[in-house]
């Protein structure tokens, strides 16, 4: 039996979040970041700085179910009249229920639903004490420090929390690729591509400090493919093109390619063990096939080319990444080039890695041999190695990060307790150490 | 969430995942906590349709003592394996060999999630059990002949789950009497629970009339004298009587009964932090409400002649 009890590993991100214990494998939990509450869904995005809205009607008109305005008008248990994740959805099918989300683009809006939704992530999923774990919470990165001192004042004060570590979750993605046997020297200086459901980010980290001025984003993710392959499947005709069907297929048949034309050419050539089917089964027991045809290469070739998807966004992923790495400091580049990190849903499909490693290098090359003209040929250059690392953890890449490093025997000793921060307050969160850095195991 | 689960939602999840017809066996590994220092460890050792889940629990061999080797035999009877190394008792499903009917498994499901509330029962299930001997022999005495034993009612069953609190059992022919002791390590934490307590003893009083008897404490209550380690502090510790009355010890009561009272203090701690979260919700609206005041109250930006360093005057352009 453990001597002390597993650090709870928290990963809430803007879509999905990940519930966990340090040392497993997998998120015991992973469910939408929802949260359904009494009355009309706030959306989060109206209430600005995560105020609940200031209410026009006086309580007695709202019959005491309004807005979280009201809150002082709720003399009962309505504060814990709410769910979360799954359950959340569920409700706000049905009557009397708003959902809304407490996280946009990866950062806090509404403290008083976030705070909810902890509370019952805690008590009701995890089933754990806070006073007897620690926790470790994760951030987007360029997340401003007041963010993590309002986590801190939740984590603390409602909870108790024995001890808070707040990492960034590009960070953990990189230690989460420690598992793959092409990383040999565990360091924390790498490029992060993180692609979810809503944006891709391309990250660069030195040191395990996120280089902020240099991150870039697309937005081109998952749910761009999903609509891609949807319209795929409207234009043929299928049976069934629902965004249900689309993203199954996405997830099953999809898979990257060298090269289009050729890719093309294979599929003319050999049908039978191209073209695939798959079979819709219909809640009232009905079924029906829709063909799978060329976009099981199409879809994620949205990633390299984008203007066969999108009219405004037409950068390539593998050049975003080389300009993201070109406008890093110059010392670190080499340490990018060699340490490409995937991380996030979309970057699961076959192939991706080697296809995103080898148009990196074409780039690379290109230049590096442009240089050498320019020069002259006076000076040959010894290249420069670009590596892509994919891994087993990739689909939830931060956490499991975090599950490695929450599972150190030192991760205690770089977290805060509780009585630290009785001592001096929120402002303690504006630092940590690095865990997992140089100088730890 | 009014009243917190008994089950394990995890492993409630989990199996209904891997029970349902369509589902591929995969292999699990999962260290996950429950209340209380439970750790559960779900993994499949063997085969990936062999599932093995085993609990440990920081006071089984007091459990134990208190016959919980008979609640979890009648409970899990023929899955119960050898416990695994580390653990105190483990149940194995094997996925090939599932009852057939959809119902059958659903209550395998349940009972399995609920293992801990299982192992915890056994103390009480004893205690309910000498209370109805020791009622039936009262029933032959009026309350002045009844030899000592019979008055005093029995022993007091201590259950140590956790470093520094424990809850004590004492069935007597009227009545079981449990005793939470509880210690509160933040100060706002202590306020809070003296505030919700009080509200538990008033309950009974004002609204709830067959709601149990409670009594809250600094010191040691007497039903627990002369046990060792108690430990009696003005603020620090507190202990918590409940005393169930025949009522609420009647067969058909009891499976609720015991349920509610071991997840006692975690609902009570729950709820403090509820009552928390909603006094932050709360000052968070009162901070906006003021900021928005302030920010009526701004003076509108004045006009200001300026002058420039070779003393020309130049209005601001608004």
């Amino acid at each position: 039996m453990a001597t002390q009890t597993p650090a709870v590993v928290m990963d809430n991100g803007t879509g999905y979040s990940k519930l966990g214990f340090a040392g497993n494998d997998s998120p015991s939990f992973v469910f939408p970041t929802a949260i359904a509450t009494k009355g009309p869904g706030g959306g989060g995005g109206s209430a600005g700085s995560g105020r609940p809205a200031v209410g026009n009607k006086p309580s007695f008109l709202t019959g005491g179910a309004g807005p979280t305005g009201h809150l002082s008008a709720k003399r009962g248990t309505e504060d814990l009249d709410f769910f979360i994740g799954d359950e959340a959805l569920t409700a706000s099918a049905g009557p009397g229920y708003g959902l809304s989300y407490p996280i946009r683009h990866g950062q806090i809006e509404n403290w008083d639903q976030m705070e909810r939704f902890w509370s019952n992530s805690i008590f009701k999923y995890l089933r754990v004490e806070p006073e007897d774990h620690y926790f470790l919470l994760t951030e987007p990165p360029l997340n401003p420090p007041e963010n993590r001192e309002n986590t801190a004042e939740i984590m603390f004060e409602s909870f108790n929390c024995a001890g808070l570590y707040i990492a960034v979750q590009a960070v953990l993605a990189l230690a989460a690729s420690w598992t793959s046997s092409k990383v040999q020297d565990r360091s924390l200086t790498g490029t992060v591509i993180d692609s979810g459901e809503g944006v891709t980010h391309v990250i660069p980290v030195a040191e395990g400090y996120v280089i902020g001025s240099s991150i870039k984003s697309i937005p081109i993710a998952g749910r761009d493919i999903t609509y891609f392959v949807q319209s795929l499947l409207r234009d043929r005709g299928e049976p069934d093109s629902s965004l249900k069907t689309a993203e199954r297929i996405k997830e099953e048949f999809c898979y990257v390619c060298p090269d289009i034309v050729k890719e093309f050419a294979r599929f003319d050539r050999e049908p039978e063990d191209r073209f695939k089917k798959y079979e819709v089964k219909h809640p009232n027991g009905r079924s029906v096939s829709v063909d799978v045809g060329y976009e099981r290469f199409l879809a994620p070739e949205i990633f390299f080319n984008p203007e066969i998807y999108s009219s405004d966004f037409l950068t390539p992923l593998p050049t975003i990444v080389d300009s993201v790495i070109q406008s890093s400091p110059i010392d670190v580049r080499r340490g990018l080039y060699k340490n490409i990190v995937l991380s996030g849903g979309s970057t699961l499909y076959n192939q991706f890695g080697r296809r995103l490693q080898r148009d990196i290098r074409h780039l690379v090359d290109a230049r590096i041999a442009a240089s050498e003209v320019r020069a002259g040929n006076a000076a040959k250059s010894g290249g420069l190695d670009v590596q892509v690392i994919t891994h087993r953890r990739q689909r939830h890449g931060p956490w499991f990060g975090g599950s490695l490093l929450g599972q150190t025997p030192e991760f205690r000793s770089y977290c805060h307790t509780k009585a630290e921060y009785d001592e001096i307050g929120p402002s303690i969160v504006r630092k940590f150490a690095l865990l997992g850095g140089p100088g730890s195991t | 969430m009014l009243l917190l689960d008994y089950q394990n939602v995890l492993i409630e999840s989990l199996l209904k995942d891997r029970f349902s017809p369509d589902s591929t066996p995969s292999s699990i590994d999962q260290v996950v906590s429950d209340f209380d220092n439970v750790t559960f460890h779900i993994s499949t050792p063997n085969s990936k349709t062999q599932i093995l889940i085993s609990i440990a629990v920081k006071c089984y061999p007091e459990l134990v003592k208190y016959g919980a080797d008979a609640v979890l035999q009648r409970e899990y009877g023929p899955y119960i394996v050898a416990p695994e190394q580390g653990y105190d008792f483990s149940v194995q499903v094997d996925l090939e060999n599932l009852p057939a009917e959809q119902e059958e498994k659903d209550d395998l499901i349940r009972r399995i999630s609920l293992l801990k509330r299982n192992a915890m029962a056994a103390p009480f299930e004893q205690a309910f059990d000498e209370y109805t001997s020791l009622a039936e022999q009262a029933s032959h005495y009026t309350s002045e002949t009844a030899p000592q034993g019979v008055r005093e009612g029995g022993e007091v069953r201590a259950i140590h789950y956790r470093d520094q609190e424990a809850i004590y059992v004492k069935a007597s022919h009227d009545r079981v009497t449990v005793i939470f002791s509880t210690v509160f390590s933040d100060e706002t934490d202590r306020i809070y629970g003296k505030v919700f307590l009080q509200e538990f003893v008033d309950a009974r009083r004002r609204a709830i009339q067959n709601a149990p008897q409670v009594l809250f404490r600094n010191d040691p209550p007497l039903e627990l004298q002369g046990i060792p380690g108690l430990q009696s502090g003005k603020d620090k510790i507190g202990y918590i009587t409940f005393v169930l009355f025949p009522r609420h010890l009647t067969p058909q009561r009891r499976y609720e009964v015991i349920s509610h009272i071991q997840t006692f203090r975690d609902y009570f701690h729950y709820h403090i932090k509820a009552s928390k979260a909603y006094i932050h919700s709360r000052m968070r609206k009162r901070t906006a409400d003021f900021l928005q005041i302030l920010r009526r109250a701004r003076p509108e930006a004045e006009e200001k002649e300026r002058k420039t360093a070779s003393g020309r005057t130049f209005r601001v352009q608004a």
